[in-house]
């Protein structure tokens, strides 16, 4: 019960950081309207003028994911640069209890682009929000973020390691939209993408609300989508503890 | 002009990390690419043509405006503004040489994107079109280093230009055609376009991909050099404008 409270209150206390950042408000609030505006008018420039709802979903989890890819990415890097980060490692607590409120607050904060790019599409261009699951779509939703949120821990470990790290976050953006099939269906992909789309929570979480948006077997994608996240979170916690007792014994964890 | 430019851009990229160069400039533009390339050919909304050309013209952008946007913003940011300023030299010349640099920079990103995505997809263009396509990703890099410059002068007035580089760089990718055909745009969207960087050169690149030759690409050439000259301008009054306000409220260097 502490742990779930320090989970809760770590992951308050970073999206109101986050909240207090004029440059994360504003790019969190422009970057997915101009992503849903342009998806909008692609779908409607094609044949897929009934897939609307759809295009706006997909627009909104590609926001979501950009939340998480760079709130978690740099995550670490983001505490050292503001002075914060041995602070936060000497809690006399597991290192991942420590970082996963950071990760889960990016995803948190990534909702507001799934429910932006909906309310942009309700009000200007009169897309009707008729999920086939509605109860499936809210729970599909929450899955994904706290699901990304994982993912994002899995980033933030790997990340640190690497001295380029920014490099591959900036990199890391339109792959995982393409491959996860946020927007453009996995089936016209060439065939060898299929493996690393099937290892994604992304892929999974995105499916999984593409089915209750448009029918389809919500909960399976679900569980495999949580199954996923559940075991980047294992694989992340085992790697922060790693770099975390290897910066301490080589006295870098405040070097960049 | 060109020995201070490049200076400026060897401090910028930071040469001794060429993986952020690559994952950053070079991969990004690519996969954007290849995004939108599949998305096309999932709605049937245009050729792969279309997604190649136009998106190899708008990864300059990337350079221009974020590069243009940090030429004057890191100036402040590392306190080193004050010294450029006390330069006898004029400020014009000073700054507008920062954009040339970029501008090369963004012609290499724009032919790698087009090489790669081309050879990816399994597209070929005529040779001859080879020169034309180099002058319009030339213009349309140096419209978007002034279009940068713009941005990155507003730093002298603003604390965050980050915000604004970012949300042009979004708008960019609605607002000039390069991915949604204009026809399927909004009047008033296009007419926007065709006051911003990179519309006219890729629309110009796209009559030279098709086998048009340099004749009927020269008039959106023309409008593409029009674009940039107008950014370079204002550029240089604004940036006339901001310093000369900073000097008056002694806030030069204040973030």
């Amino acid at each position: 019960m502490r742990t779930l409270r320090m989970l809760a209150l770590g992951t308050l206390a970073h999206v109101k950081q986050m909240s207090r950042s004029s440059f994360e408000v504003t790019i969190a609030l422009v970057v997915p309207i101009v992503q849903a505006t342009l998806a909008v008018y692609l779908f409607r420039a094609g044949h897929e003028r009934h897939a609307l709802l759809q295009a706006a979903v997909g627009a909104g989890l590609m926001g979501v994911w950009s939340s998480v890819l760079f709130g978690s990415g740099g995550a670490i890097q983001n505490q050292r640069w503001q002075g914060t980060l041995e602070m936060i490692m000497l809690v006399p607590r597991r290192p991942v209890l420590v970082i996963l409120p950071i990760t889960v607050a990016t995803g948190l904060t990534g909702t507001y682009a799934l429910l932006a790019t909906l309310a942009w599409g309700r009000l200007l261009y009169g897309i009707r929000l008729d999920f086939v699951h509605p109860v499936g779509f809210v729970v599909a939703a929450v899955v994904c973020i706290v699901a990304l949120g994982m993912f994002g821990l899995l980033l933030a470990s790997t990340f640190v390691l690497m001295r380029n790290a920014n490099a591959l976050t900036n990199t890391l953006e339109y792959p995982i939209w393409l491959v996860s099939g946020m927007l453009v269906p996995i089936t016209v992909l060439p065939a060898w993408t299929g493996p690393i789309a099937a290892v994604l929570p992304t892929t999974w979480g995105a499916r999984a609300l593409r089915e209750a948006t448009t029918g389809g077997p919500v909960w399976p994608s679900v569980t495999v989508c949580l199954g996923i996240s559940l075991l980047c979170l294992a694989v992340g916690s085992i790697s922060l503890t790693y770099v975390e007792r290897r910066a301490r014994a080589a006295a870098t964890l405040a070097l960049a | 002009m060109a020995i201070g430019g490049v200076l400026a851009y060897r401090a910028l990229f930071n040469w001794t990390r060429p993986a952020i160069f690559v994952g950053t400039l070079l991969v990004g533009p690519l996969f954007q690419l290849l995004f939108f390339a599949y998305l096309g050919r999932q709605l049937q909304v245009a050729d792969d043509r279309f997604y190649v050309v136009g998106n190899a013209v708008l990864a300059a952008t990337l350079a221009g405006v974020f590069g243009g946007t940090l030429a004057v913003g890191n100036e402040r940011r590392y306190g080193t503004l004050g010294h450029v300023l006390l330069s006898p030299r004029s400020r014009t010349a000073v700054f507008l040489g920062r954009a040339l640099p970029y501008a090369g920079n963004g012609v290499l990103i724009a032919v790698v994107t087009m090489t790669v995505g081309a050879t990816l997809l399994g597209l070929r263009f005529p040779v001859g079109a080879i020169p034309g396509l180099l002058l319009a990703m030339a213009v349309g890099s140096l419209a978007c280093a002034f279009f940068g410059l713009t941005l990155g002068a507003l730093g002298l007035r603003f604390r965050d230009v980050w915000v604004v580089s970012n949300v042009a760089v979004a708008l960019l990718l609605l607002l000039t055609g390069v991915n949604v055909p204009s026809t399927a745009l909004p009047g008033w969207m296009v007419k926007i376009g065709e006051f911003l960087p990179i519309t006219h050169a890729a629309s110009a690149a796209r009559d030279l991909a098709a086998g048009h030759g340099l004749a009927a690409a020269a008039p959106a050439l023309g409008r593409e050099a029009l674009v940039g000259l107008g950014y370079a301008i204002l550029a240089a009054v604004l940036l006339k404008v901001f310093e000369t306000e900073s000097r008056r409220t002694a806030s030069l260097e204040t973030l």
